[in-house]
């Protein structure tokens, strides 16, 4: 059906809740693949199902009809084999664990020795900080915990849902930078869900634009620049315009 | 150090007022023995004002274990079954502000008038505080650390063990502060009914030879009794919940 390097797969998938008025659709005949090491984002307006979408992929919600493959594997056997990592709008750290502990917890859950997790907290800049309790990091030192985790025991499919939607502007470039740092370095596939259509364009290999609800596939965008991206990328007059096409294909 | 000196000083001017307003007054002292009165009645009777509150701390103390155990592993069975929950939950809360001390001459006459009673009737009050806080502790979690979990394919166990336990501490130690004062409420409730020892008999036996200055004292010693019960549970929320505190 699709190239032998898609990593993940998706198929067709719809999904809509039963409510009190009947069924209420939420996701129509999504259809996407991306390659492995592929940085893909999804934009949409809010309420259109992005968040759902990226739960089915990574099978935490069912789908109500269409399949997700990943890497030729169901999406249940990709979650039981510890395939996804998820990133979520919070950093849902465990405030009773110190930050190193927390950073293992996917570790100890699944019995791997992937990476060290000092190591990771190193990569994203919080050495030093390992023995802190969460509630003593801010907003994205927490974020940037959470990142680390989320790569500990070496997933093949990270999947992000607006995880930089709760932190101000300044923090969210420069999680900006260092997400795109640390993609560089370990080629991990990745689905970004954001709001953000700037963040979008600056991180990804392709931006998938969805619509209102029930969300359908509205533009898949081949983002036209190079790799590696600098800060002063998103000052260009090439950028803005490829923010404000995306921008206009939300309306 | 503050916060013990101003109310310690509130108490000594109280005793203080209390003190001359007997003598001005000349205040019946079976009515209302003063202070010093009822300081005289406790350097008497030290040895068995101690052995009584001892009695009862000790039934108190069983309850209380007894019954928080038993409310926090129905708790956890809670959370495996949803059958369980729903067959017992909605009576533990009716039940948790219904005043239980209304059955404690049935207790009584059940387990005799030794301390076994008593223990009963503490476990009984400590067991519905409980019951609520720690089914409220296990259930109330975030869910996206529930999303985290799944994703990693946790077993129902880990999920128990490194998520919803943790999570329920907060709530099983302000359980267990309602409930440690209630089990000494238990107790000496169930000591008046009916006992042959205990602070609630020594209250209730000096009443009726109208020792009021040793009721006093006994009251002062249970009332120490329950606060230093209290104040252990406050301690131990304080260690083990160490991330709910203010930094």
């Amino acid at each position: 059906m699709s190239a032998d390097s898609a990593m993940v797969d998706v198929v067709n998938v719809s999904k809509s809740y039963s409510s009190s008025n009947g069924a209420v659709p939420a996701l129509d005949g999504i259809s996407f693949s991306a390659e492995k090491g592929e940085f893909v984002s999804i934009i949409g307006p809010s309420g259109c199902g992005k968040s759902t979408l990226i739960k089915i992929i990574g099978d935490l919600v069912q789908p109500s009809q269409g399949t997700v493959r990943v890497a030729g594997h169901t999406s249940r056997d990709a979650r039981q084999q510890g395939m996804f990592s998820f990133v979520f709008q919070n950093p849902v750290l465990l405030p009773w664990r110190r930050v190193i502990d927390n950073v293992r917890l996917p570790l100890e859950i699944l019995g791997r020795h992937s990476r060290d997790p000092a190591h990771l907290l190193e990569m994203v800049g919080l050495t030093g900080f390992e023995t802190r309790y969460p509630k003593e990091l801010s907003g994205g030192m927490q974020q940037r915990a959470a990142l680390a985790r989320a790569l500990t025991f070496d997933p093949q499919v990270l999947l992000m849902d607006e995880p930089f939607g709760a932190v101000d502007e300044l923090t969210r470039d420069s999680l900006n930078s260092q997400l795109l740092e640390i993609w560089q370095k370990i080629r991990v596939t990745v689905l970004l869900i954001t709001h953000s259509v700037s963040e979008a364009v600056f991180l990804s290999d392709r931006v998938i634009v969805l619509s209102r609800r029930p969300g359908t596939i509205r533009e898949i965008l081949e983002v036209p620049f190079t790799r590696t991206r600098e800060k002063s990328l998103k000052e260009t007059p090439s950028f803005q315009e490829v923010v404000k096409f995306l921008r206009e294909r939300l309306e | 150090m503050r916060t013990i000196l101003v109310p310690a000083t509130t108490l000594l001017m109280l005793l203080f007022c209390w003190q001359v307003a007997g003598r001005v007054f000349h205040f019946n002292r079976v009515i209302l023995p003063s202070p010093v009165e009822i300081a005289s009645a406790f350097a008497k009777d030290y040895a068995r004002l101690f052995r009584e509150t001892g009695i009862t701390m000790e039934e108190s103390v069983l309850g209380f274990i007894l019954g928080a155990g038993g409310a926090y592993l129905l708790a956890v069975s809670f959370v495996y079954s949803r059958i369980i929950q729903e067959a017992v939950y909605p009576y533990a809360v009716a039940l948790k502000s219904t005043p239980l001390i209304a059955i404690a001459p049935l207790l009584v006459l059940w387990f005799g008038n030794g301390i076994l009673s008593k223990i009963v009737m503490s476990a009984l009050v400590a067991f519905f505080p409980v019951l609520v806080n720690s089914a409220n502790g296990l259930t109330s979690v975030d869910p996206d650390a529930l999303d985290l979990m799944k994703s990693l394919s946790a077993s129902s166990w880990q999920v128990l063990t490194k998520i919803r336990i943790p999570n329920s501490l907060s709530y099983l130690l302000a359980g267990l502060k309602i409930a440690s004062s209630m089990a000494v409420v238990g107790a000496v409730i169930g000591e008046f009914t009916g006992a042959t020892e205990g602070i609630g008999h020594l209250i209730n036996t000096s009443s009726y030879y109208l020792e009021t200055p040793l009721m006093f004292a006994g009251v002062a010693m249970i009332s120490l009794g329950g606060i230093l019960f209290f104040g252990l549970m406050a301690y131990l929320e304080k260690k083990i919940v160490f991330w709910k505190q203010s930094q």
